[in-house]
C-alpha cells in the first residue's frame, strides 16, 4: 500500500510513518525539513520511504512538483493523511491576516488541491482508497487563542464529510482523526501550568498518547475500516 | 486519436458497468448521448489527462465529444 503523508519530519507525522512503515507500506512523506529522526527512518527503510523537501505554503506547484515528477502518475495512492499543518495562536482582536492565510494555504487550501490529486489518481489506478485529515479537539472545544487555528480545521472536517458523500459511490472513503493535545512541537508554545490544565479537562486526566493517535489512522487506512466514512473519530482522552 | 478517445470513454463506461459504444461523433453529449454522470466525467478527465497531458476541465465545462477535441486540438 502506498500512503503519501504531509508533515512527517516530527511530531504525529513522524510517528505515523514509522507505524505504517513497520507494517510494510511504502510511504511517499512530505516536509519541510529533514529532522534527524526522519534522516534514521530513511536509513532504516531504504526505498520504502520517499521523502521530497515541500513547503505546503506553496499551493499552485503540488500538481507538477508532487504528482507528476516525485509520485509520477503512474504510481498508484492508495491512501493519503493530511498531516501537515500550522498553528497561529493569538487572541482575535491581534488578528494579521499575512499569519492567517499562511496558515490558510498550509492547513486547507494545499490539503484541499492535494485531496483533488489524490482523488484524480485514485480514479486512474482504480482504487477504493482512504484519505484522513488530521483535525483538532479545538474545533469542539474552545480554548483561548485558537480560534483561527480551529477554524482551518473545522474547515478540513466539513470538507471530509462532503468528500466522503461525493465519493462513497466509488469506494473512496475520508474521516477525519481528531486529536486532543499531544506533547509534540505544536503545542510546546504552551506553558506547563496551561497543558496541566487542559489535561484536567479530559476525561482521563492526561495528554494524548502520539502512539495512539497514529495507530487510530493507520487502522481508517486499512481495510479493517472498510464500512467508516464521513466520521470524525475523537482520540482526545476523552475530552466531553 | 479519435480512436483513443473512443477506447477512454469506452474504458470509462465500462467501469461503470455502462454499455459500451461503437462510434463517437463531435455532437455527442457526453451527459444524454453517453450517459455519462460526474464521476464518470471526472474519470473521463483523468484518463485523458493521463494519455494527452490535457486538463479538459481545468477552465470550464465541456458538453460533447467536439469540445474534447477542441482542447486536445484534434482537427
Amino acid at each position: 500500500m502506498n500512503v503519501l503523508i504531509t508533515g512527517v519530519s516530527k511530531g504525529l507525522g513522524l510517528k505515523l510513518t514509522e507505524v505504517l512503515l513497520n507494517n510494510g507500506c511504502t510511504v511517499y512523506g512530505i516536509s519541510r525539513s529533514l529532522s534527524p529522526e526522519l534522516e534514521r527512518l530513511i536509513t532504516e527503510f531504504g526505498s520504502n520511504l520517499k521523502w521530497l523537501r515541500y513547503d505546503l505554503s506553496d499551493t499552485n506547484n503540488l500538481k507538477t512538483e508532487v504528482f507528476k515528477h516525485w509520485i509520477g502518475l503512474g504510481t498508484p495512492i492508495h491512501a493519503f493523511v493530511n498531516n501537515a499543518a500550522l498553528a497561529y495562536d493569538d487572541v482575535i482582536t491581534n488578528m494579521n491576516l499575512d499569519a492567517l492565510e499562511n496558515m490558510y494555504a498550509v492547513n486547507v487550501f494545499s490539503p484541499l488541491m492535494m485531496t483533488k490529486l489524490v482523488i484524480r489518481q485514485m480514479l486512474l489506478h482504480k482504487i477504493k482508497g482512504s484519505i484522513v485529515h488530521i483535525s483538532s479537539i479545538s474545533v469542539h472545544t474552545g480554548y483561548k487563542g485558537l480560534s483561527m487555528y480551529a477554524s482551518t480545521k473545522g474547515a478540513l472536517e466539513a470538507f471530509s464529510k462532503n468528500t466522503a458523500r461525493e465519493w462513497g459511490a466509488l469506494g473512496i472513503r475520508s474521516n477525519c482523526v481528531v486529536a486532543g493535545f499531544m506533547e509534540t512541537e505544536m503545542s510546546s508554545t504552551l506553558s506547563e501550568d496551561q497543558k496541566n490544565r487542559i489535561y484536567q479537562r479530559t476525561s482521563l486526566k492526561q495528554q494524548v498518547d502520539v502512539e495512539s493517535v497514529a495507530n487510530t489512522i493507520s487502522f481508517l487506512l486499512s481495510d479493517e475500516s472498510r464500512s467508516i466514512t464521513g466520521q470524525n473519530i475523537h482520540v482526545d482522552c476523552g475530552t466531553i | 486519436m479519435e480512436n483513443k478517445i473512443l477506447e477512454i470513454v469506452n474504458t470509462v463506461l465500462e467501469n461503470r458497468g455502462k454499455k459500451a459504444i461503437r462510434k463517437i461523433n463531435p455532437s455527442m453529449s457526453l451527459r444524454n448521448d453517453l450517459d455519462m454522470d460526474s464521476l464518470d466525467l471526472a474519470e473521463l478527465t483523468v484518463r485523458i489527462e493521463a494519455e494527452f497531458d490535457i486538463d479538459i476541465f481545468e477552465d470550464g465545462i465541456v458538453n460533447t465529444v467536439g469540445e474534447i477535441y477542441a482542447k486536445l486540438n484534434i482537427k
